[in-house]
């Protein structure tokens, strides 16, 4: 019988992040499908408050790892604790949200165990009683389903691919799990955050829209001249009107680096991609971009997407895009901001 | 003893610009035509191995290996690429690179290489690599070497490295939010799984080429095959996504009457 | 940024390098050249056959350069007879090399026109009545003919089907594998680094460039490579080459007229596809009666499929691209072809005068190898074994020169290679095959037949008479469309295509009458797509633009604009009024095309527009 272990980290209030719920979601289908039983592991310096968003999710036990230790987000603390899960629970699948902290620690864990991992599920399910996985290969451009006969078996589920867990009922006691920590676990120090300039506003991960620029918005105008200014106005005049998110092809932020001066707002993190990023987005709106494979496999979780470009023949047009609108970005988005801001 | 010993690990990946199509063969999935498409370095683990290499000239004494597992063939081909970007010297393993090879068995052969690379100081020890792959895109490998090799501080998702007056190392990781975690690690020998960084990509430099190609071919001559495959997954399926979308093309809309189907269209929920 | 620098003056900033061999361009000619020089630098026993004059103690120190990605990029699928190829591996089995094959069918088909859009002389509709009307007693089908058999100077007997990018490939790997020399793509060339008359090595292409060359943010400075030796295969348009050419100008009597655009998919056949693996087809007469076509099948169900546009094709309407979409849609190939998908895309331009196009083969300190050196046989049709087969020869001189002690002067290269070459059979069928297109300059039916006599008497009979440079070839549009397009609509067309900043080519050809291409979205598709669906091409920055409009008001005076509408990858656009063309580095294929095709004369065969070295273009070895 399998023992599957829900397993996630706390914020710093000691709830759970939402991934996490959603990760239960798929726990607790796993386990049905199984007929496994479900344990439920969480972490943090501060576990309280997870306890009472993880009612009703029909586990077994639920396991705690409190301390201080645990308030950053440091591998070898992080890893201690997960392993320490784990092994209290005696897991034979383990199931965790992909967030940055465990996606840093996981794999580590299921080595430890002599286990195996596997990430960014967007499926996790029972077929003929046993745990399936689906991921996506090469960069979001194909899709698998596999099993294994290894356990424990490691599997974070990607945000966005599950609904979030509603809790219902008691909160369930907390078992304490213990964690010991070495110095050599010590070595590293949490500092802090920091965000890029203006980065805070132009990267929005929970945004509705996805906004994506590509070069042409630094390329020649009619006028045969760039107009880099007005480019950076409209753009960030609409990020600010429509709250939306940030993103670039990756000629753009070649051009950043290559010393250009383009965009002071635009960095690596906002390239979306085959070598950048694939946001989850409900709507993504791409200017000035073409719209070429290696950019658009990052598009992959963009529901509705609609581009604005000069070239019919774009690749949005191919397929890629539900609307292509054959215009000059730079009129329409002019356009677009002085409706927004006529709106409020 | 001063510098850093950089060890890299970093494999190849298809041309992110080719066509990719599943085929499932006797040993499991893998891609049609594999052995016919052109490779790259991964896109991340370049990042690394430029790091590497930018870190290496700034700290005296310190040396950089790129440790790759891959076809030899194939290895070979990118090599005379990567070659000319900066001076390295090459440990090459000779076994299949695919997205569909198991993580857990490319990590033992790896940490195995890494093991034996002579005089290299643990103390003085930073393991590079790619945050994820464009293959795999798992990002478990790294760690996976890590923890083979006893490494506890472990960083994902890196853009930045700064070595600090006392010795210590500041690293900017990327999470959620678009931000960057900043932590402070004791020193050596620590590992960094590298995202894009700021650094741009080398120029190439036929000096640097001929330097290097002197060790990657008796490197590539001297590779050894690692066991590596599926191991204990069964892939039940390997499909490509459908992309295909009825795009509706609008040619002939004035600026204004798209501004307002674009504003329509955010504002509805 | 100079194309040739001469007289190289000291830049502080210059780094340079010293090696015994520099070697430009990695085509077969090079293939040919190293391996067989590869194989003569080292004892059994690995110890130095030579020693390098650079590094005492080690073989010579050889190093090659080529301007793509990746050694197999950007180059075209083939028939080969293979003989030289087959000398330097003797054993060689097609299958280690993927998508290659040995010939086992050939056909030459002459293809009607169905829609009675392409331009047809008199003569040539004359002979089309006669064989619809003879249809009941001919084997004609799908608006083709099968001729009877194909001429012994076409046959391809014993020979391979291939793909050059594998080949390049797999040469490639023998090579590195072996260790003797150096292959380094992505890596274009400047020019020749020429001193008093003497060429002395090269200069790599500047990197940290903005567009137009001027330093920008990680400048640095082409390296200068000197060498003993310089060995140059960049192919037609290759800036090294066309530098030398330039310098030391062409043997009397030798010209450089004689151009074409070659044009292919490789397709994945559809299902059911019975063209047996194998398969050579020629054609001509269609989609106009000056372009050839042809169609090969690899293993595994993968054709090459594809059409050269001529310089003695007259039309100012020079889209190789929309051409080669109606040449796969044509009822002979389109029943094989239907339902099957675009694999690979690509473009290049063709030097076909052969023989008569030979360069300064050698002088002091380079040589001269592959189709920039004249190799191409245009009776034959055949290029790459002549090109491999030159570079053997060069490298069995090299040979001879360096175990003998003996400098690379143009008297010893003279003696080493050009003797060599001289005597063989690469020489003694270039002659037969020198003036065999003449007749193509009088028309499509005087050009067959000046083929087919060359061919038969060895070359002793020819039809036509000496090629004008092809700038002076092309027609009006006026004059290629008379009796087809009134010239007040071809007024209107071009006022319409300008106000839209389009080519012509596309409304040109539907006012003729041929037929909407109606894409099917895997092999019918728009050129765009084509170039990322099957180009895949890149342009990497800090670079230059390799395609320069040398005098732009000469530009803004030129009627035709043959560059925009012969462009292989629509990378040249008709830009801003009173302005050049723009170029768009990220479309270009590097085809060359437009080097040739510009009608606009500086001074002699000079035209306005430059195409220097650049980096960057398909990213695609199956071609």
């Amino acid at each position: 019988m399998e023992t599957i272990l829900f397993l996630s980290h706390t914020e710093p209030d000691g709830a759970l992040p939402r991934a996490a719920l959603e990760a239960l979601t798929a726990a607790r289908a796993l386990a049905q499908g199984t007929k496994g039983q479900l344990v439920l592991g969480v972490f943090g310096a501060e576990t309280a408050g997870a306890a009472a968003q993880l009612a009703g999710a029909g586990a077994q036990r639920a396991l705690a790892v409190t301390s201080p230790e645990l308030a950053a987000a440091r591998y070898a603390s992080d890893a201690a604790a997960a392993e320490a899960l784990a092994r209290a629970a005696g897991a034979t699948v383990v199931v965790a949200p992909s967030t940055s902290r465990l996606a840093r620690v996981l794999a580590g864990v299921s080595h430890r165990l002599g286990g195996k991992i596997d990430t960014h599920a967007t499926g996790v399910a029972a077929q003929d009683g046993a745990p399936t996985v689906t991921r996506w290969f090469y960069r979001q451009r194909m899709e698998a389903t596999l099993r294994r006969a290894a356990r424990p078996w490691f599997v974070t589920v990607d945000a966005g691919t599950q609904p979030a867990f509603r809790a219902e009922g008691a909160a369930p006691a907390l078992e304490a799990v213990p964690l010991a920590l070495a110095d050599a676990q010590r070595r590293t120090r949490v500092t802090g955050f920091r965000a890029p300039e203006a980065q805070a506003q132009t990267i929005r991960p929970d945004a509705k829209l996805l906004f994506v620029a590509g070069a042409g918005w630094t390329k020649k105008q009619a006028d045969g001249k760039p107009h880099l200014d007005q480019a950076e106005q409209l753009i960030l005049g609409f990020l600010g009107k429509a709250k939306a998110s940030l993103g670039s092809s990756k000629s753009m932020t070649d051009l950043a680096t290559e010393g250009h001066g383009v965009m002071g707002f635009m960095t690596h993190l906002n390239q979306v991609g085959q070598t950048g990023s694939t946001p989850r987005h409900a709507k993504g709106l791409a200017t000035c971009c073409h719209g070429e494979e290696p950019h658009v496999v990052g598009w992959r979780f963009i529901n509705e997407r609609r581009a604005v470009n000069l070239d019919p023949n774009c690749g949005w047009a191919r397929g890629k895009a539900d609307v292509v609108y054959v215009a000059d970005a730079f009129a329409v988005m002019e356009k677009v901001n002085a409706l927004l801001a006529s709106r409020g | 003893m001063s510098g850093y010993h950089v060890v890299v690990c970093g494999s190849i990946v298809p041309d992110p610009l080719q066509t990719l199509e599943p085929i499932t063969g006797p040993t499991g999935p893998s891609l049609k035509n594999e052995m016919m498409l052109p490779a790259v370095l991964d896109p991340w683990a370049a990042q690394a191995l430029f790091e590497a290499a930018a870190l290496a000239q700034k700290a005296p004494g310190s040396k950089v290996w790129l440790v790759a597992l891959g076809p030899k063939a194939k290895l070979q081909q990118v090599m005379m690429a990567v070659g000319q970007k900066v001076p390295f010297e090459l440990v090459a393993v000779d076994g299949p690179a695919g997205g569909f090879v198991d993580a857990h068995e490319t990590a033992a052969a790896l940490a195995e290489a890494v093991q034996a690379i002579p005089g290299l100081d643990r103390a003085r020890l930073l393991l590079f690599g790619g945050w994820e792959s464009g293959s795999r895109g798992a990002g478990v490998t790294l760690q996976l070497v890590g923890e083979r090799l006893g490494l506890q501080d472990q960083f994902q998702g890196v853009d930045q490295l700064t070595p600090q007056p006392d010795g210590s190392l500041e690293i900017l990781e990327r999470v959620e939010g678009g931000k960057h975690q900043v932590s402070v690690v004791a020193g050596p020998p620590a590992l960094l799984g590298w995202a894009t960084g700021n650094l741009p990509e080398p120029r190439n430099n036929p000096q640097v080429g001929m330097a290097n190609m002197k060790g990657i071919m008796p490197a590539l001559q001297k590779a050894k095959p690692a066991k590596v495959g599926a191991a204990d997954a069964q892939y039940l399926a390997v499909q490509l996504p459908k992309q295909q979308r009825e795009t509706r093309v609008v040619k002939d809309l004035t600026p204004d009457a798209i501004a307002a189907e674009l504003v329509e269209w955010i504002s509805k929920d | 940024m100079s194309n040739a620098p001469d007289e190289t003056s000291p830049q502080p900033d210059r780094q340079s390098m010293e090696v015994d061999i520099a070697c430009v361009g990695f085509g077969p000619a090079m293939g040919g050249f190293l391996t067989t020089l590869a194989r003569g630098l080292t004892n059994p026993d690995g110890t130095p056959a030579v020693e390098s004059a650079v590094s005492p103690g080690l073989p010579p120190q050889v190093v090659c350069y080529e301007r793509a990605d990746g050694l197999g990029f950007g180059v075209s699928g083939v028939v080969t007879r293979a003989r030289g190829l087959r000398q330097s591996f003797p054993d060689l089995d097609p299958a280690q090399i993927p998508m290659a094959t040995a010939v086992k069918e050939e056909k030459v088909v002459y293809l009607l026109d169905p829609h009675g859009a392409s331009r047809r002389s008199a003569t040539l509709q004359a002979a089309d009545a006669t064989l619809q009307a003879l249809r009941l007693v001919l084997p004609l089908r799908d608006h083709a003919l099968e001729l009877p058999y194909t001429p012994e100077f076409l046959h391809k007997r014993g020979g391979l089907v291939l793909s050059l990018g594998q080949l390049n490939q797999w040469v490639g790997e023998q090579l590195m594998a072996g260790g003797q020399v150096q292959l380094w793509p992505a890596t274009p060339v400047d020019g020749p680094l020429v001193e008093g008359g003497k060429v002395t090595g090269v200069r790599l292409l500047d990197q940290g460039v903005q567009k137009d060359g001027r330093p920008d943010a990680g400048y640095v400075a082409g390296l200068d490579v000197r060498a003993r030796l310089t060995v140059v295969a960049d192919g037609p348009v290759g800036a090294v080459g066309r530098a030398l050419d330039e310098r030391f100008g062409l043997p009397e009597g030798h010209h450089q007229r004689e151009w074409a655009v070659g044009m292919k998919v490789v397709v994945d056949l559809p299902e059911g596809c019975a063209l047996p693996e194998g398969t050579v087809l020629h054609t001509i007469g269609y989609p106009e009666p000056e372009i050839f076509g042809f169609l090969y099948v690899h293993p595994g169900r993968v054709a090459s499929v594809g059409i050269f546009v001529p310089s003695w094709m007259g039309s100012p309407v020079r889209t190789s691209y929309l051409y080669l979409q109606h040449f796969l849609q044509h009822p002979y190939l389109w029943k094989h072809l239907q339902g099957g998908k675009l694999r690979s895309w690509g473009a290049k331009s063709l030097q076909e005068s052969g023989r008569r196009g030979e360069p300064q083969l050698v002088g002091d300190g380079f040589a001269r190898i592959g189709e920039g050196s004249g190799t191409t046989n245009v009776l034959t049709g055949s290029g790459v074994d002549e090109a491999w087969t030159s570079g053997t020869l060069l490298a069995e001189g090299v040979l001879e020169l360096l175990r003998a002690g003996k400098p690379f002067t143009k008297e010893n290269l003279d003696a080493a290679y050009v003797a060599r070459r001289r005597a063989s059979w690469l020489e003694e069928e270039g002659r037969v095959a020198e003036k065999a297109r003449d007749g193509f300059g009088r028309g499509f039916v005087t050009g067959l037949l000046g083929m087919a006599l060359s061919g038969m008497t060895k070359g002793l009979v020819n039809l036509g008479s000496e090629p004008v440079p092809s700038h002076e070839r092309f027609e009006s549009l006026e004059e290629w469309y008379a009796g087809k397009i009134p010239g007040t609509e071809i007024d209107r067309l071009r006022a319409e295509c300008k106000a839209k900043n389009t080519s012509l080519h596309a409304a040109l050809m539907k006012a003729a009458g041929w037929p909407d291409i109606v894409y099917d979205g895997q092999l019918l598709v728009s050129h765009q797509d084509a170039l990322l669906m099957g180009g895949k091409v890149q342009a990497p920055a800090g670079y230059a633009d390799h395609v320069v409009f040398r005098q732009p008001a000469v530009c803004a005076r030129c009627g035709s604009r043959t560059c925009i509408e012969i462009c292989s990858a629509q990378a040249i656009a008709p830009g801003e009024p009173g302005q050049p063309p723009a170029f768009d580095r990220e479309k270009c294929v590097h085809c060359g095309a437009c080097l040739w095709n510009c009608t606009q004369v500086l001074e002699g065969e000079t035209t306005n527009l430059a195409f220097r070295a650049g980096a960057g273009g398909l990213h695609s070895a199956e071609n």
